[in-house]
């Protein structure tokens, strides 16, 4: 057990954040889930509950166990961190696993070497900063994910982050839908831009704007990836704001109800959804919605406003805008032309005038994607609280956000960026790559994800060759589960097994924003080393094919279709050595 | 003789399923589609739900029924928290309504915020000990049953 000071100071520090602030309520509840979890473990250990019995409830503690230790995954709702929740997660990196954690496309954090008989303490750490590992996995509703720009994109119509937090509370340990027949995914933005991948989830939520300038939801269901990846379908225009919660419980309880449960692959709501059609499947929430109307909870006006008090903006200096640095400009041209790349390819615009969303590049070559180390973990945490007012976001792409930096002082942070190895200015490039564990840490994976990612960096370690290529996605995932959305990266990459070998299936042309779009096979997998060739064939094609620079390669490649690609791929290479 | 739990005590169990013994004092429990073949004079007070059966044949007959069974067959099936919490919302059931089959203490406080109120575990489950998992949490973020601080109430400055 850790001693009572350094609970009593992350509290106070915890005070002082634009964060959810936990009330007697929610911090009772995470206590007892821990205490609920110590003695579930401690009656496992003793041999009271078999591993089936203890499986489930593990899982929903977010407890694998894995090739070759328990993974932990920790929820980071919607994302969003304080500066001593991040120093808490450093922590538990280097007191109980190898001084690293990987943060995952839920906006979460996974552990891969915690000793089990370590997981309550770790448990009850997290609970001393308001943290948990509630439904991180199991078939239950998972963490809500957000847009990672919510409360700071000019283009968003409204904050989603309290609604975010609303449906994450009204989620957990939910009575009647802790046994679902599988995993259930909700992902929420307030942007056109879609950041948060919501078409691929279970029920996206999107904020919509009425006539009278009233807050109310656009409603999409069945969406998933995994072995069948569907695009979700709308299946409400126009939800008002009270009834968000009603809703969802409709969604849920036919779901719940009627989802298939013979089959874990046919499981997800939208193989229910695809077997009923969308329209009956509509016609039955909406039944479910009308008949549960005098007993499904109602969200008041009230308890919105309450909930929009935790993300009010934090106190933003009245500045100018700086001019956009130029490397022209400058007396040190060398430092400075990296600064310029940083500027243009790892910073966001600002809804207020004088800030930019700063992107923290988890993806340096060498090192897997999504990977943090405890001292980058501290170190970011320092920067939060002296520039971006002690908050730190998770982005579905495995990156950070420093999401509040005043523009006169991205030189700093890129500097002190820079020397936590964090500054690589690759953000929306090709070596920005999402990518699962993999085999090596993983025991569904087919093959190994790190390594291709190692291999991938390692041929296109030129920045100015990646500027050139210009935006492109590249989603890895280790199996068909699809932890690393392969199927909307706009080239995917799929770990099969053959014969016991790893090999890998390209797709190309997938995107998780509006329109979603699931990628395409381009032809028989590829051997592990040849994956970077491969994709350095696709981008040859590109390079020759596309109109100008500012055709992207997905553009480019739903312009001419995947033929062209497969023939330069699969051709018998006679090209010149 | 089996013990059950009903609100939180162990108690003689007085209802026998097919295959089993009656006594003096104890009633069959038929399936739903047994109970519903049956004339309506004849129908007994207990019923057995499946976790495929439909709750609406039922809704009409609820205040004939003194307890409604709910089976778990298989561990993880989570049917059952739907059926139990329609019975108690949707339907306004006042009877007993039991979980019976796969699922351990650990999931008691979900059933019973679920409305179910008596709790007949596969064999195996010591009941006795199983009786401080309805404690387990001393808060909740949905309504549900009594005793429970939930959030609604927080936000409502109550």
């Amino acid at each position: 057990m850790i001693a009572a000071p350094r609970r009593v100071r992350a509290a106070q520090e915890l005070q002082e954040q634009a964060v959810y602030r936990y009330d007697q309520i929610d911090q009772t509840l995470v206590n007892e889930r821990v205490a609920q979890f110590r003695d579930q473990t401690r009656r496992f250990l003793a041999g009271a509950l078999t591993e089936d019995e203890y499986r489930p409830l593990r899982l929903r503690n977010g407890l694998y166990v894995q090739r070759f230790a328990p993974m932990l995954r920790v929820s980071i709702p919607y994302g969003l961190l304080s500066s001593t929740q991040l120093r808490m997660l450093g922590h538990i990196a280097r007191r109980y696993d190898r001084d690293f954690g990987h943060f995952t496309t839920r906006q979460n954090i996974q552990y891969n070497w915690p000793r089990l008989e370590d997981v309550p303490d770790i448990l009850a750490e997290l609970a001393s900063v308001e943290m948990h590992a509630i439904q991180t996995s199991g078939n239950s509703i998972r963490n809500i994910t957000a847009d990672h720009l919510a409360g700071v994109a000019p283009d968003e119509i409204a904050d989603p982050r309290p609604y975010c937090e609303i449906i994450r509370q009204w989620a957990t340990l939910h009575p009647e839908f802790s046994y679902l027949p599988r995993k259930f995914k909700i992902a929420i933005t307030a942007a056109p831009a879609d950041r948060a991948a919501s078409e691929v989830h279970d029920i996206g939520v999107h904020l919509r704007r009425g006539a009278q300038g009233e807050i109310g939801f656009e409603i999409l269901a069945g969406g998933g990836l995994g072995r069948t990846p569907i695009v979700g379908h709308r299946i409400r225009e126009w939800l008002p704001q009270a009834d968000l919660l009603a809703y969802l419980e409709a969604i849920l309880r036919v779901y719940n109800r009627y989802g298939r449960r013979d089959n874990i692959h046919k499981a997800r709501v939208k193989i229910l959804m695809r077997a009923l059609g969308v329209a009956e499947f509509t016609r039955q929430v909406e039944q479910e919605f009308l008949a549960s109307a005098d007993f499904a909870p109602q969200l008041s006006a009230a308890q919105v406003e309450h909930m929009r008090g935790f993300f009010r903006p934090p106190p933003y200096e009245s500045l100018p805008d700086e001019p956009q640095p130029s490397s022209e400009r400058a007396p040190n041209a060398r430092a400075d032309a990296a600064f310029c790349a940083w500027y243009r390819y790892n910073t966001r615009a600002h809804k207020v005038t004088g800030y930019r969303v700063v992107i923290v590049s988890l993806k340096k070559h060498g090192e897997p994607p999504g990977d943090a180390s405890a001292a980058q973990m501290d170190g970011l945490a320092q920067l939060a609280e002296q520039h971006s007012f002690g908050m730190i976001r998770v982005t579905h792409d495995q990156n950070l956000v420093l999401a509040d930096v005043s523009q006169r002082a991205l030189p700093e942070v890129w500097r002190r960026l820079e020397q936590l190895g964090l500054a690589t200015a690759n953000i929306g490039t090709l070596t920005d790559m999402i990518c699962c564990p993999g085999l090596d840490f993983c025991s569904l994976a087919n093959a190994g994800s790190i390594d291709i990612a190692k291999q991938i960096h390692a041929r296109f370690d030129d920045l100015d060759y990646l500027y050139e290529i210009g935006p492109l996605e590249i989603k890895m995932s280790g199996c068909m589960n699809a932890c690393g959305h392969h199927h909307i990266g706009h080239i995917g990459i799929l770990g099969v097994d053959k014969h016991g070998k790893e090999w890998y299936q390209i797709t190309i042309g997938g995107s998780s924003a509006p329109p979603a779009a699931l990628g395409e096979v381009i032809g028989p997998s590829v051997p592990k080393e040849a994956v970077a060739d491969t994709i350095a064939k696709l981008i040859e094609v590109y390079l020759r094919e596309r109109r100008d620079d500012a055709e992207r390669f997905l553009d480019t490649v739903r312009r001419i279709g995947v033929e062209p690609f497969q023939e330069r791929v699969y051709a018998a290479d006679h090209s010149p050595a | 003789m089996r013990q059950i739990i009903r609100r939180r005590e162990l108690v003689s169990d007085e209802l026998r399923y097919e295959g089993e013994a009656f006594e003096p004092g104890t009633h069959g429990v038929p399936t739903l589609s047994q109970w519903l073949i049956t004339a309506a004079a004849q129908r007994g007070p207990a019923v057995l739900l499946r976790a495929t059966d439909e709750l609406e044949p039922l809704a009409s007959q609820l205040a004939h029924l003194r307890w409604i069974v709910v089976e778990f067959a298989k561990p993880g099936d989570g049917r059952g928290f739907s059926q139990a919490r329609l019975l108690r919302e949707r339907y306004h059931y006042e009877g007993e309504l039991r979980a019976r089959g796969a699922f351990g203490r650990d999931l008691l406080f979900f059933l019973a915020r679920c409305g179910f109120d008596a709790f007949d575990p596969n064999p195996g489950e010591d009941l006795e000990a199983a009786l401080g998992a309805f404690d387990s949490f001393s808060v909740a973020y949905q309504g549900g049953s009594e005793g429970i601080v939930h959030v609604h109430e927080r936000a409502a400055g109550l």
